[in-house]
């Protein structure tokens, strides 16, 4: 009896753990300060800009070609689909037409850029979980897109290769050829990935069920991209509000079944994400035939004078939705530049995710949403 | 669509004054009262008509005399995008504006709003937790505004120290600008950090090649 009434007197408390802003599963440098009631996660709170920069105040003091380098800096990992957006943006605004061939070959590079983006999720997803050999894996892939677009663009990371008006460098047959190469056997691979690692039992009883996103709540948060779609919505840019020339492309819209567990969960996110790439592969087949000669530059004034006006163009990045609001005044260089970046919105998630999950489970809710903290912090 | 809007807010929220301007070029706009806002923002939540069930944006753009902050809205259900603008007059340097959160309609505006305050100092009243997000808690001013200085030194260190600048890179430009027949071609920014000798000699060709 003696004994039993100790215990009851014993004092229990909550503990304080960073998790970050140096740790190797959250992606770059984000803290997020836990406190914790044993291994469970009682309160999640996320604490940003280490990686800040303020680029929308240097887009400010920047030409409007100056500013491409600066917006590939944003998501490090697609930075081509950064240039897209942007440089969309601006010819809207200027009403500059883009040749046919430079649009196609914008198409060929982002959807590549997007397989590029989600074979980086796939690796890093998997070592979060404790595997390592998928990393290897979706490199070896990886290290061929980076090859090509180091051809086309000189760098392999941070491009600068669209500009307003087109894409700077051409593309040649012998490039296209090996792009259908890889197509075909991208789509080998990514099958025999998915029953590797998606299909793995360990895996499945990591992911289902765990860190799910209900419908209201993605839309409550301004969810966007795999986080949205994982959650059951239909609901792709490229589909329902057509940019650049996706509307001539026959492809499907992935969306999350909650075939392992409970519709939103990070199985979901990581069905929508691994067959994504099986999409963009049949949109880049697509381009592949429909490419034809011509100019990839379109015709753009000397020193680039945006009207006075504002837009907000958005576009669907591998993250998710990315939208471009620039107001100008008329003048050499943007008024304001803001950027909405998906990785910001669905950090702001974290928080309420994390409440009651075990502190593994939470490792994994960050890896399923994905963020890429250049883009988060700016 | 911005006429169907006005027309609604102007029935549906009495006093919210709600106006739409055409454009030339890139998108349109409703302006609406500060005051009004967050009634505005449930009405076009609540409304079967639009449904904007996603805030996209929150921000702000600093004028000589106003600071505007702008709502992105979007509605996913029926493809529909809206930027809504409240007009805040400003007082002073780094002085607060202050408008209503709008943090109890949508959950994304509890970071969107934090950012604006941060980067904007638009004082959102109602948010649960208004802290700085980017930025340390410490730092002054607020970047994004049009007169910011950056602070000369933060807890002890200097901001910007002298031996960190490369005085070539900022040259670079004005060197080559000074060789070019046609100066105005080139185009490029730090334009304030040239070393003096440079800026005045170019300055002196511009004036010499605008006789």
């Amino acid at each position: 009896m003696e004994n039993s009434n100790n215990v009851e007197k014993l004092h229990t408390d909550l503990m304080t753990v960073n998790m970050g802003p140096q740790h190797p599963a959250t992606h770059g440098v984000l803290r997020v300060e836990i406190k914790t009631d044993s291994e469970i996660v009682a309160e999640a709170t996320p604490y940003l800009g280490y990686l800040h920069r303020c680029m929308e105040k240097h887009c400010e003091h920047l030409d409007y070609r100056g500013v491409i380098p600066f917006v590939d800096r944003m998501d490090y990992l697609a930075a081509m689909n950064m240039e897209l957006g942007y440089s969309m943006a601006v010819e809207k605004m200027l009403g500059t037409e883009v040749p046919e061939r430079a649009e196609y070959i914008r198409v060929i590079v982002s959807e590549l850029q997007r397989i590029a983006s989600h074979l980086m999720f796939f690796g890093t997803y998997a070592i979060d979980l404790g595997a390592f050999t998928p990393f290897l894996y979706a490199f070896q892939d990886r290290e061929e897109i980076l090859r090509l677009f180091e051809e086309l663009s000189g760098a392999r990371l941070l491009y600068n290769y669209f500009w307003i008006g087109g894409v700077w460098n051409d593309i040649n047959d012998d490039q296209l050829r090996r792009i259908a190469q890889f197509c075909d056997k991208m789509e080998e691979n990514v099958k025999k990935y998915h029953d590797l690692v998606g299909m793995n039992k360990i895996f499945r009883d990591r992911t289902a069920n765990v860190g799910v996103i209900s419908e209201e709540m993605a839309y409550q948060y301004g969810a966007s991209g795999p986080v949205l779609r994982g959650s059951g919505i239909d609901w792709d840019l490229r589909k329902k509000r057509p940019y650049s020339i996706y509307e001539k492309f026959d492809f499907n819209t992935v969306v999350g079944k909650g075939e392992m567990g409970t519709l939103g969960d990070c199985w979901d996110r990581y069905y929508v994400r691994v067959f994504e790439i099986f999409e963009s592969i049949k949109i880049l087949r697509q381009a592949l035939e429909g490419i034809e000669e011509g100019p990839v530059m379109g015709k753009v004034p000397k020193i680039i004078k945006v009207p006075e006006g504002e837009i907000y163009l958005r576009t669907e990045c591998p993250r998710g939705e990315l939208g471009y609001h620039l107001v100008s005044d008329g003048g050499k260089t943007p008024y304001r530049l803001k950027v909405k970046s998906s990785c910001f919105t669905h950090t702001s998630m974290l928080g309420e995710l994390g409440k009651g999950q075990m502190i593994a489970d939470f490792v994994a809710t960050i890896g399923s949403i994905d963020i890429v903290l250049g883009e988060v912090d700016r | 669509m911005h006429k169907e809007i006005v027309e609604f807010l102007n029935k549906e929220v009495a006093g919210c004054g709600a106006s739409t301007t055409e454009v030339e070029v890139g998108d349109a706009s409703v302006v609406v009262n500060a005051e009004s806002i967050k009634p505005v923002c449930f009405a076009l939540r609540d409304s079967s008509e639009f449904q904007f069930n996603v805030l996209q944006v929150v921000s702000g753009v600093d004028y000589e005399d106003r600071i505007e902050v702008h709502y992105i809205l979007a509605s996913f259900t029926k493809n529909l995008e809206l930027i809504l603008k409240v007009k805040l007059p400003k007082a002073g340097k780094d002085e607060m504006v202050k408008v209503e959160s709008v943090c109890d309609v949508w959950k994304s505006a509890d970071f969107q709003e934090r950012e604006t305050y941060d980067m904007l100092g638009v004082e959102f009243i109602g948010h649960p937790d208004m802290r700085r997000i980017l930025c340390p808690e410490d730092w002054e001013g607020f970047p994004l505004r049009k007169d910011y200085v950056v602070q000369e030194v933060y807890q002890g260190m200097e901001v910007n120290p002298a031996h960190k600048i490369n005085q070539g890179d900022f040259d670079f430009m004005a060197k080559a600008k000074l060789d070019a027949q046609n100066p105005k071609l080139i185009s490029g920014s730090w334009a304030g950090h040239v070393s003096p000798e440079l800026s005045d000699a170019l300055k002196r060709k511009m004036e010499s090649l605008e006789k």
